[in-house]
């Protein structure tokens, strides 16, 4: 199967503009600047591409002009390739053509079919903000021709690829105009008249070039095709066609990366717990991180976490691309919602939590885990992370009850000695870390604004200190 | 007069009368005294405003027994922005789970109220207990509609002076320390009769009891 982006460098801006867009252009910037490719509106205005600027610029009324970066669209055919791993092992993305192949042979049986694989790739691809051509045939070079054409057949056999070639156009061949011609200058018109000619004497006449094209056609030669790998950690882009200033506007962008995102994790069945953003400005770039408790792919739920996490960040300047780079992927376990919904409340349970943390930071939130420490400054510690903290011990030390059930600590600060107060107990401890020795008597006194101030008095110095407040 | 049992038959029409009996469900506040006066206990799905100062009186400690039995039952209780960091071995030894209290820091009022909202929400919470400072008007009546959407009892610490001001809270407590009592006063009751003249005086030794075996 082949999957032809005519319209690749297109795709990768993301329209931010009206409804209604005006023309846009993309020009590659050679030494006589050309029109790579227009939108809707540039091409029904007669801009077609290869087209030379000036000229474009002639019939065109105020269009936007962008440039063509190939290294974007390069990242975004290898984006979509590892996007479209998840219907086929053997994917070969083909650069130069804007183009991807799939070996579908193996992966027929599972999607049902050749139209109903057709079908998934193409929504997928349309989902994510792509327009595909799709041709599919037993053979990669009439794959390609076909998509190239937009041809309805589908030929599965030798003879049915013969059939479907017979009529096309000579046009319709990957081969050089000077080779059109000179097979036009010979009196052909049709690929079939071609077929029917000795392929010893074409090579004889034109070079290798023509009767190796047929023989892949065919599938008389196999064609080989390298397999693609997919990079170890994805990074998506998308760049804007006009500056955006507020954060509002980079939700629906954002989506779009997200989606990819998904998609790729699908194709590897991983899930990520981290992300990366990073809001590209003109000078600078702004990078913003999110952890969740547990990994993850779904875009709905990265999306609204980033949503909050977006809505409090001002903008240093306006951002004119933004680029999702995904940490670590990690297995997921429970992220494929059951038969039977959502058992239980355990993830939305998570969710809440990190959606608490997305606005008010990773150390927002905490808990308290009790040590085995007597003293009660140091009687627990404090717990920001997600994950569960580690088990506490099953109950208060005597040491620890010895100082009373006080409810709020205070950082230690001396104060004067209380005019009357309720002994409390005890507490001896630290004295097998060295200079720690501590022996103090607990009490509670009553403060003139009428608070219950937890204090103990410092047996070796006799001073008095607060504690807290039994509260 | 049948006019007259006509117009009271009308829907927007209110009897005094009929609203005696306490609809709200509530948790019992471990205290007898108090539960008599609350007509049932701390009442769940509503705003409750304890009003007063200074923090450290022994106006946390009136909640505990509920706190208590709130983790016995799985529920999560939240603090956010208390003035001191809780010292959990105490909360323990008062019965309460370590593992269910979660202290939440906000920057902002604001940010204070988003996270109050959320966790009102959220179907396991058992108690939020939330101080806030500047807090009223329409951000407390946004915390009424999502303490509505749970039943978690929700706590909101308010200085003295917020007791001159409306609110839509369901109760509110004027509460100061008293010598050796807390003494409370309860000031609005939706839909009750408020024994206005008797503040209830709780006893500070009593509330030091423990429950830790």
């Amino acid at each position: 199967m082949a999957v032809w982006l005519p319209h690749l460098a297109l795709d990768t801006l993301v329209q931010t503009g009206s409804a209604q867009p005006g023309p846009l252009i993309i020009v590659e910037d050679a030494a006589r600047p050309r029109v790579h490719d227009g939108n809707r509106a540039a091409r029904r205005a007669g801009v077609r591409p290869g087209m030379a600027l000036a000229e474009a610029l002639a019939v065109l009324n105020a269009p936007v002009v962008v440039d063509y970066e190939p290294e974007t669209v390069q990242q975004h055919l290898q984006t979509l390739s590892t996007v479209l791993l998840q219907f086929s092992d053997h994917v070969c993305p083909e650069p130069g053509q804007q183009r991807i192949l799939l070996e579908t042979g193996r992966s027929l049986r599972l999607f049902r079919g050749l139209e109903a694989l057709e079908q998934r790739v193409g929504d997928t691809l349309r989902q994510l903000g792509y327009s595909p051509r799709i041709g599919g045939a037993r053979t990669p070079a009439m794959a390609r021709l076909l998509a190239g054409l937009g041809h309805p057949e589908r030929p599965r056999d030798r003879d049915g690829l013969r059939r479907v070639l017979t009529p096309l156009p000579l046009a319709a061949l990957p081969l050089p105009a000077a080779d059109i011609a000179a097979l036009r200058g010979i009196g052909m018109t049709r690929i079939g008249e071609l077929l029917r000619l000795p392929r010893g004497d074409l090579a004889l006449r034109y070079g290798t070039r023509l009767p190796r094209l047929l023989d892949h056609l065919l599938g008389d030669v196999p064609e080989a095709m390298p397999r693609f790998q997919p990079p170890e950690n994805p990074s998506f882009q998308l760049e804007f066609d006009q500056e955006v200033r507020s954060t509002g506007a980079l939700r629906f962008p954002l989506k779009r990366l997200l989606l990819q995102l998904e998609q790729v994790l699908r194709a590897w069945h991983r899930g990520v717990q981290g992300l990366e953003l990073q809001l590209l400005h003109r000078e600078a770039e702004t990078r913003l991180n999110l952890e969740r408790s547990h990994p993850g792919s779904r875009a709905e739920e990265w999306l609204e976490l980033w949503s909050i996490r977006l809505s409090r960040v001002s903008l240093p300047a306006p951002v004119r691309g933004m680029r999702l780079h995904a940490a670590r992927l990690l297995p997921v376990a429970g992220d494929i919602s059951g038969l039977f919904g959502n058992p239980g409340g355990t993830r939305d349970e998570t969710g809440f939590l990190t959606r608490l943390r997305a606005r008010l930071g990773d150390e927002a939130i905490l808990r308290f885990v009790p040590t085995l420490h007597p003293l009660p400054e140091q009687a627990q510690e404090a717990w920001t992370s997600e994950a569960p903290p580690p088990a506490a011990p099953a109950s208060a030390t005597p040491a620890q009850r010895a100082a009373g059930a006080a409810l709020w600590l205070h950082p230690l600060q001396p104060c004067p000695p209380p005019g009357s107060q309720a002994w409390l107990g005890r507490m001896e401890g630290g004295w097998w870390a060295g200079g720690n020795d501590q022996r103090r008597d607990y009490a509670l006194a009553r403060d003139h604004q009428g608070r219950l101030c937890w204090v103990f008095q410092d047996l070796r110095s006799g001073q008095w200190r607060l504690q807290g407040f039994w509260g | 007069m049948p006019g007259l049992e006509e117009l009271l038959t009308h829907p927007g029409i209110w009897r005094g009368r009929e609203a005696g009996s306490p609809t709200v469900p509530t948790r019992p506040s471990g205290l007898a005294q108090l539960d008599q006066a609350l007509q049932g206990g701390w009442p769940r799905g509503q705003l409750t405003e304890l009003i007063g100062g200074p923090f450290g009186s022994g106006e946390t400690r009136i909640l505990l027994p509920m706190l208590a039995t709130c983790t016995r039952d799985q529920r999560r209780v939240v603090l956010v922005g208390p003035p001191a960091t809780p010292w959990i071995p105490g909360w323990r030894q008062m019965g309460v789970d370590p593992e269910l209290v979660l202290m939440i820091r906000t920057a902002t009022e604001e940010d204070a109220v988003w996270s109050c909202e959320q966790i009102l929400r959220q179907p396991g919470t058992g108690a939020l207990l939330a101080w806030l400072r500047g807090t009223d008007g329409a951000p407390l009546r946004r915390l009424r509609l999502a303490a509505s959407a749970g039943d978690a009892c929700a706590f909101l610490y308010r200085p003295p002076a917020a007791a001159q001001q409306p609110s839509p809270a369901h109760l509110r407590i004027r509460w100061q320390g008293d010598g050796d009592h807390l003494r409370l006063e309860v000031i609005k009751q939706a839909g009750g009769w408020l024994p206005r003249n008797q503040p209830v005086m709780i006893p500070r030794n009593l509330l030091n009891h423990r429950c830790d075996p």
